[in-house]
């Protein structure tokens, strides 16, 4: 599906509203919009809201061969799901531009930077290591994807735990949770890409951009960067030239964003902790906003069964036995077998007795019938597209009056059938 | 193949049942509720039909969200039953994507000139054509000048889901009636459907509202757009973000707010 | 293998009809439902049974591609998202389960040439995904002010193995279970619209579950009715 063409309106508009330094959500130039963490239920399962962009990150862990040239070490997948839910534009199964673009990033930022302690990750050198595989899914997209995907990927990394294991010379034995505790993975630190738009060839600069801010730009950088202020990855698209001021005063920017959304990342861990410590209900289920008036929650009810079995019995008690004729196999030729062919066909003979039924059932009716029907053609007037002027129209035949024309024809054809007989 | 004669937008169907008293005091009854698809309205047509004298049928006409199968009439879209005298019904629901429907007024985006039309995205399922002569004035050798990405406010000659839509910018008489191109400047911005009924209803008490907050031009397009332009920038994106907040807001609230933007504003 | 065994699975369900009656645990489990939750889409809903949640988006009816146009009704697609990794067979089965519920109950001859594409994102998995991923598919089609005749709801039962009926079982019981049962039923005759089967079970454990089904199904369309009459409780 296509995507609306942006207007001249809406884009001298943004263009205008960014000079007088507005934006349209009435935000400051560096404001990044808020930003809400959830978990999931199981470990390693994150949700982030940007303002409405909404993404959602899964991580998960299987045993696998390691590579040849790294035999120590783990190995880290990442995979950003450009899902058709974000945006109408986005197709399933089809690598976008976008979508490599985002994956390529995601990578960078948190596989190049070696946040992850990958030789932990090894079970027995050059057989076994854990490959940890991060699922990214967009489900709205509302502008600056990059920088909810990397806020999701990275707490759902923190938050996951995988399974223990034991390793006895040549045999692994991996526990279920319930034998042994889960384990964290071990992080270094924490990337996270703060997004910078240009407009006007860079004279002005916004963070966070909205989807419609992204549409008019004229450039983006993205930069990756830890709380310790250390850069992870910088990134620049859409061909701007930039000055080097430009890009520290954005480096600078970007400082202090992440060390914001670090503290809120670790708030956030942290609460999720406390709250499957004290043993209550955590994850999506919980997080459903109750005080809107879009929302609604049942707790748990029965459901009344008392005369389900009698019901039942009643069905099968009432339905007939299908007739237990099982065709006898025709053997035409030695070495081949047959059923149901050449033998006589009765179809036609039930489909005749059907209609004749039919016919029977609808002469009852038919006189009520056809004085609802002439009744109902004086009265149902069905306004069509005209307007004070007199068209023959070919109408569309509803499903129901089809039906008991079609009925009606059916009836009198057997009638007549029947007259002949 | 009927033939007919009607005055009346599309979308409405009239049916006329035998006993329609009793199905419009039923219909009366759950005016202002909350119905879901497959509610029906079932008349109990064989006992009190009467072969000799004639049945005056009242006739009920059904808008959006009603359909009529046989002898009864069903609910297709979950939504509020709304009523006007004298015998109007319909549903009224809260949702995103348009429809058209015949005399409506939209604002579309010229997306593509090709030969004698423009094409017109609407926001429907597919675009809409626009002759470059149903403009006011136009002839000819006199185009209107309109660019690719231009907004237009235009109403629907035809609209049938079997048909291309088709927008003009004239009235009947040739005059622009308000319709045409749109001028530099404003913002355009997208509310539910909802909404825009709720602001173009007559008397609407959010226009009211608004009124009184300070002058504005204000474009409503049937198709949930938007078109707003204030004083300043500043004003349009008060005015834009006001009206985007006003989609779950009783009365009360809204006026609550309003009243805190105009001495926060002004 | 139906009609001969009738007999007998019917006397031997007689003997333990009283069990069945007595200690049916069936409940569904605490859900719940948020609508219009994306900005985006035309019409989204999140569905939450017990820790099983699915959130649905839908987009239409929209410009359709030349290749899917059917000239008298809609295109509608299906997606299903699974949570980790990429749509499988599993996946595909369960869109078309859902699609063909959401064909029956939709009027699609109303916008012919054009596209309705329903996407179903699987947020977290505790058994009974098919039943949830229906009741989302169903409240996100209300929301997007689709026509349809009727609303559906999915309900799924499970046959452990003293043959107790477990309705919206999570996946530890689903795992447990001898047969799992999925059924769609509609809003206005509580008839079966589509079911889904897995596992061995006679034809009178089948009717039970449809009893069963159509029993939870008024729960439920009573919670829909409920949760759209509270998101128009201030338009009125």
């Amino acid at each position: 599906m296509k995507d609306t063409l942006l207007s001249n309106c809406e884009r001298d508009f943004l263009l205008k509203a960014i000079e007088e330094k507005k934006r349209l959500d009435g935000r400051q130039t560096y404001d990044y919009r808020k930003i809400k963490i959830t978990f999931g239920t199981d470990y390693g399962c994150c949700y982030v809201d940007l303002g409405k962009t909404r993404v959602m990150a899964q991580v998960s862990c299987e045993l696998v061969a390691p590579k040849e040239n790294r035999p120590n070490e783990g190995i880290m997948f990442f995979n950003i799901e450009l899902s058709p839910l974000a945006s109408p534009i986005f197709e399933q199964g089809r690598q976008s531009e976008l979508s490599v673009k985002l994956n390529r990033q995601l990578e960078r930022c948190l596989r190049n930077s070696k946040c992850i302690d990958t030789e932990s990750l090894c079970v027995v050198s050059g057989e076994k290591v854990w490959q940890i595989r991060v699922d990214v899914h967009m489900l709205n997209h509302d502008g600056n994807l990059m920088d909810a995907a990397s806020i999701a990927a990275i707490t759902a990394l923190c938050h996951f735990r995988r399974p223990d294991i034991a390793v006895q010379g040549e045999e692994v034995t991996v526990y279920s949770p319930e034998e042994r505790d889960p384990i964290a993975l071990s992080i270094y630190h924490m990337p996270i890409s703060v997004s910078f738009s240009f407009f006007q060839q860079g004279t002005y600069l916004l963070v966070d951009p909205c989807e419609r801010e992204e549409r008019v730009m004229d450039g983006l950088l993205m930069i990756a960067m830890n709380k310790h202020r250390e850069i992870c990855s910088v990134q620049s698209s859409g061909g701007i030239m930039l000055l080097k001021e430009q890009v520290l005063r954005c480096s600078k920017i970007a400082s202090v964003k992440v060390s914001e959304i670090t503290e809120l990342i670790s708030k956030a861990l942290e609460n999720d902790k406390k709250a499957r410590k004290a043993g209550g209900r955590c994850g999506f289920a919980e997080s459903l906003p109750q005080e809107r008036i879009t929302a609604l929650k049942m707790d748990e009810m029965p459901v009344e069964v008392t005369d389900v079995t009698e019901q039942a019995y009643d069905i099968i008690q009432k339905t007939k036995e299908p007739p237990q004729t099982v065709p006898s196999p025709l053997v035409p030729a030695p070495g081949v077998g047959q059923v149901d062919q050449g033998q006589q066909n009765t179809w036609g003979l039930e489909e005749e007795e059907e209609e004749r039924e039919d016919g029977v059932e609808e002469e009852a009716v038919m006189e009520v019938e056809q004085q609802k029907e002439e009744e109902s053609k004086g009265n149902i007037v069905e306004i069509s597209d005209s307007e004070e002027e007199e068209v023959i129209i070919l109408h569309p035949e509803t499903p129901d009056t089809l039906h008991k024309s079609s009925c009606h024809q059916q009836g009198s054809a057997t009638s007549k059938k029947k007259h002949k007989k | 193949m009927r033939r007919r004669r009607s005055r009346r937008r599309v979308n409405a169907c009239e049916a006329g049942f035998p006993n329609s008293v009793e199905m419009f005091s039923r219909l009366k009854n759950k005016v202002g509720e909350v119905l879901l698809p497959g509610d029906e309205f079932c008349f109990d047509t064989d006992d009190t039909i009467s072969l000799t004298e004639s049945v005056k049928a009242e006739k009920v006409v059904c808008g959006p969200g009603l359909r009529r199968s046989g002898d009864r009439l069903v609910v297709c879209k979950s939504g509020v039953l709304r009523h006007k005298q004298p015998n109007v019904f319909w549903m009224d629901a809260q949702q995103k994507r348009y429809v058209p429907a015949k005399g409506e007024t939209v604002i579309g985006i010229v997306t593509t000139k090709s030969g004698d039309v423009f094409k017109v995205d609407f926001g429907g399922s597919e675009q809409a054509s626009l002759s470059y002569l149903a403009f006011e004035g136009a002839t000819k050798r006199n185009r209107p000048n309109v660019q690719v990405g231009d907004l237009v406010f235009a109403q629907f000659l035809i609209a049938n889901k079997d048909m291309e839509p088709e927008l003009v910018c004239i009235d009947g008489s040739g005059r622009a009636n308000g319709m045409g191109v749109f001028g530099a400047g404003g913002l355009l911005f997208m509310v539910s459907l909802g909404l825009v009924r709720r602001l173009l209803a007559p008397g609407s008490e959010i226009m009211s509202d608004l009124s009184q907050l300070f002058p504005c031009e204000l474009v409503v397009g049937m198709n949930g757009r938007l078109w707003v332009k204030a004083s300043s920038i500043q004003r349009t994106l008060i005015v834009s973000n006001l009206l985007q907040s006003c989609e779950n807001m009783t009365a009360t609230q809204r006026r609550e707010l309003f009243k805190r933007v105009a001495q926060g504003a002004l | 293998m139906t009609s001969f065994t009738c007999d007998e699975s019917v006397s031997l369900c007689e003997g333990n009809m009283m069990e069945v009656c007595g200690s049916t645990d069936s409940c569904l489990r605490e859900f719940g439902c948020e609508q219009s939750l994306l900005s985006r889409p035309d019409g989204s809903a999140s569905f939450v049974q017990g820790d099983t949640s699915v959130l649905a988006g839908v987009y239409g009816p929209a410009e359709v591609k030349v290749s899917k146009e059917i000239y008298d009704r809609a295109t509608l697609e299906v997606l299903v998202q699974p949570k980790v990794g990429l749509p499988t067979v599993k996946e595909r089965s369960q869109e078309q389960c859902v699609r063909e519920t959401c064909e029956a109950s939709l009027l699609l001859t109303l916008h012919p040439r054009s596209s309705l594409t329903l996407v179903l994102q699987v947020l977290h998995d505790d058994g009974s995904l098919l039943s949830c991923s229906l009741n989302a598919a169903c409240m996100a089609l209300m929301d997007a002010g689709l026509p349809m005749s009727c609303l559906f709801c999915g309900v799924t039962c499970a046959i452990d193995a003293d043959g107790r009926i477990i309705t919206d079982p999570t996946a530890a019981q689903e795992k447990e279970s001898r047969a799992l049962l999925t059924f769609a039923v509609d809003s206005t005759e509580r008839k079966v619209l589509m079911s889904s089967t897995r596992g061995s079970f006679s034809v009178h454990e089948l009717q039970q579950c449809i009893a069963v089904s159509q029993k939870a199904s008024e729960k439920i369309f009573q919670f829909y009715r409920d949760s759209v009459r509270r998101r128009y409780s201030k338009t009125l």
